[in-house]
C-alpha cells in the first residue's frame, strides 16, 4: 500500500474551502486503483453533497459501498442524499445500518435525528439529538441539529435561545450566524436576523442563501415597512384580535365615531400591508443589481 | 443489544401533490367569510397535510357548530350587527380550530424545505362564495 496521493489531501482542502467543483476536479486526477478506495469516495460523496447533487451522491456513495463493504460514513452520505431526494425509508435504512457499525457516532445520530424531524417525529430527533450532544456537547453538528429540532417541534423561542449559544461558542461558524439569522427572523425580529445573515455572507461569500436571506431581510429593515413590524413580531391573529376588540370595543362602550375612525385606519394599514411590500421588493431588487 | 432508538419507525410520506396553504392565512377568509369558509378551507389544506380523517371531520363539525351559533344568534335577535359580528367570531374560532391541528403538520412542511401556495385567489372566492351562503341559508332558514 502507498502513501495517499497529494491530491487527496489538496481535495480535502478545497472541500474545507467550500470549493466542491475544484475538489472533483482534484479527486478525477487520481490513479484508478485511488480513485475507488473508501478515501475518496467519501470526499467525492462530500463535495456532491456541498453542490445537492443528491443523486450522484447516492450513486457514488452506493458504488463505494459495494467496492469496500460497509462503512459509517458512506451509509451517512448515502442516507442525507436518500432523504434529500424524498425517500426517506430508505434513508432511515441507510442511517441504521450505519449506527449498527457506529452507534457512537455524532455526525449519524445528527443525520437520523434530522430525517425523523423532516417526518414529524420530533420526540425521536430529540432524543437521538440528546444522545449525540451526550458524546459532542461543542460540536457544531450537535448545535445545528439541535436547533432544527427545536424549530420543527415548533419551540421558536427555543431554537433562537440556542442559536444565540452556537454563535457564542463558534463565532466564526457561517452556519451558526445564519441559523441565529434564520431563527430571529421567524420571531419577527428583523435587526438580529439581518445582522445574523449579514455575519453568515460575510464569513461564507460563496453561499448564495445566505446573500439572498440578508438581502430580503435589508427589504424588511427599510423605513416603509416599519408599520409592519407588529405584525412580524407578534403574528398576524394577535395584531387582528388587538385591532378587533379595539374596533368592537369602543362601539361598546358607545364610541361609534372613533371605532370607525380606528376601522378605517386598520383597513388602510391593511391594504398598505398588501400592496407596499412587494413593490418596495420589486425596487430594491432592482436598485441591488 | 437492542437499542428502541435505533429501530424503524419512518413510512414513506404519500407522493407530494398540491402544496399546503399557510394555516395562520385562513384567518382572513375566516374573518370575512364565517365559519364554513374556514372549515372548508381548513378541510381542503387538510387533505394537502395528509391529515388523518377524524382531524378532518373535527375540522368540518367545528365549521357546522359555528354557522349552528349563527343561525341560533339570528333565530334569536332581531337587527343585523349581531349577525355580521357573528360571522367574524365564529369564522376565528373555527380557524383557530383548524391552527390547533395543522400548525405542526405545516411546519414539518416547510422544515422538508416545502413553500406554501398562494391563498389570495382561493382565499377571496372562499369568503365571497361562503359568505354569501351563509347569509342565504340565514335569510331562508330563520328570517
Amino acid at each position: 500500500m502507498t502513501a495517499p496521493s497529494p491530491a487527496l489531501a489538496r481535495a480535502e482542502a478545497l472541500l474545507l474551502a467550500s470549493r466542491p467543483q475544484e475538489a472533483l476536479a482534484e479527486l478525477a486526477t487520481l490513479p484508478p486503483a485511488e480513485a475507488v478506495g473508501a478515501a475518496a469516495t467519501q470526499l467525492r460523496c462530500a463535495a456532491l453533497g456541498q453542490m445537492e447533487r443528491w443523486q450522484e451522491v447516492v450513486e457514488a456513495a452506493s458504488a463505494g459501498l459495494a467496492a469496500s463493504g460497509p462503512d459509517p460514513d458512506l451509509l451517512r452520505h448515502l442516507g442525507r442524499a436518500e432523504h434529500r431526494l424524498g425517500r426517506s425509508q430508505v434513508a432511515e435504512r441507510a442511517l441504521l445500518d450505519g449506527l449498527a457499525l457506529a452507534p457512537q457516532d455524532v455526525e449519524l445520530l445528527c443525520t437520523y435525528a434530522d430525517v425523523c424531524a423532516a417526518n414529524g417525529q420530533t420526540d425521536k430527533a430529540a432524543k437521538l439529538v440528546e444522545r449525540a450532544a451526550a458524546l459532542r456537547p461543542e460540536a457544531p453538528i450537535v448545535y445545528a441539529t439541535r436547533i432544527q429540532v427545536a424549530y420543527a417541534s415548533g419551540d421558536d423561542k427555543g431554537a433562537q435561545r440556542m442559536s444565540r449559544e452556537f454563535v457564542a461558542a463558534h463565532p466564526e461558524h457561517p452556519a451558526a450566524h445564519a441559523l441565529l439569522g434564520g431563527t430571529s427572523a421567524i420571531r419577527g425580529q428583523v435587526d438580529t436576523a439581518y445582522e445574523g445573515y449579514r455575519q453568515a455572507a460575510a464569513t461564507m461569500p460563496t453561499e448564495q442563501a445566505f446573500a439572498e436571506s440578508a438581502l430580503e431581510l435589508r427589504i424588511a429593515r427599510h423605513p416603509l415597512m416599519l408599520p409592519l413590524r407588529p405584525t412580524l413580531r407578534f403574528g398576524a391573529l394577535k395584531t387582528w384580535a388587538v385591532a378587533a376588540a379595539m374596533i368592537f370595543g369602543l362601539r361598546a362602550i358607545g364610541q361609534p365615531v372613533l371605532s370607525a375612525i380606528v376601522g378605517l385606519l386598520w383597513l388602510v394599514f391593511c391594504v398598505y400591508s398588501w400592496v407596499v411590500p412587494p413593490l418596495l421588493r420589486r425596487w430594491m431588487r432592482r436598485n441591488w443589481r | 443489544m437492542q437499542d428502541e432508538l435505533f429501530s424503524p419507525t419512518i413510512r414513506e410520506q404519500p407522493a407530494p401533490g398540491k402544496p399546503p396553504w399557510r394555516p395562520e392565512s385562513i384567518l382572513y377568509p375566516a374573518f370575512f367569510g364565517g365559519p364554513l369558509a374556514a372549515a372548508a378551507l381548513g378541510v381542503l389544506n387538510g387533505g394537502r397535510l395528509a391529515l388523518p380523517s377524524r382531524h378532518l371531520a373535527a375540522i368540518g363539525a367545528a365549521g357546522l357548530v359555528g354557522f349552528g351559533a349563527r343561525l341560533t344568534v339570528a333565530a334569536a335577535v332581531d337587527g343585523n350587527a349581531p349577525v355580521r359580528f357573528g360571522a367574524m367570531i365564529a369564522g376565528i374560532l373555527v380557524s383557530l380550530v383548524v391552527l390547533a391541528f395543522q400548525r405542526k403538520p405545516f411546519r414539518s412542511y416547510t422544515y422538508r424545505g416545502g413553500e406554501p401556495a398562494s391563498l389570495v385567489g382561493p382565499g377571496i372566492a372562499a369568503a365571497i362564495g361562503f359568505g354569501v351562503l351563509e347569509a342565504i341559508l340565514i335569510l331562508v332558514l330563520v328570517r
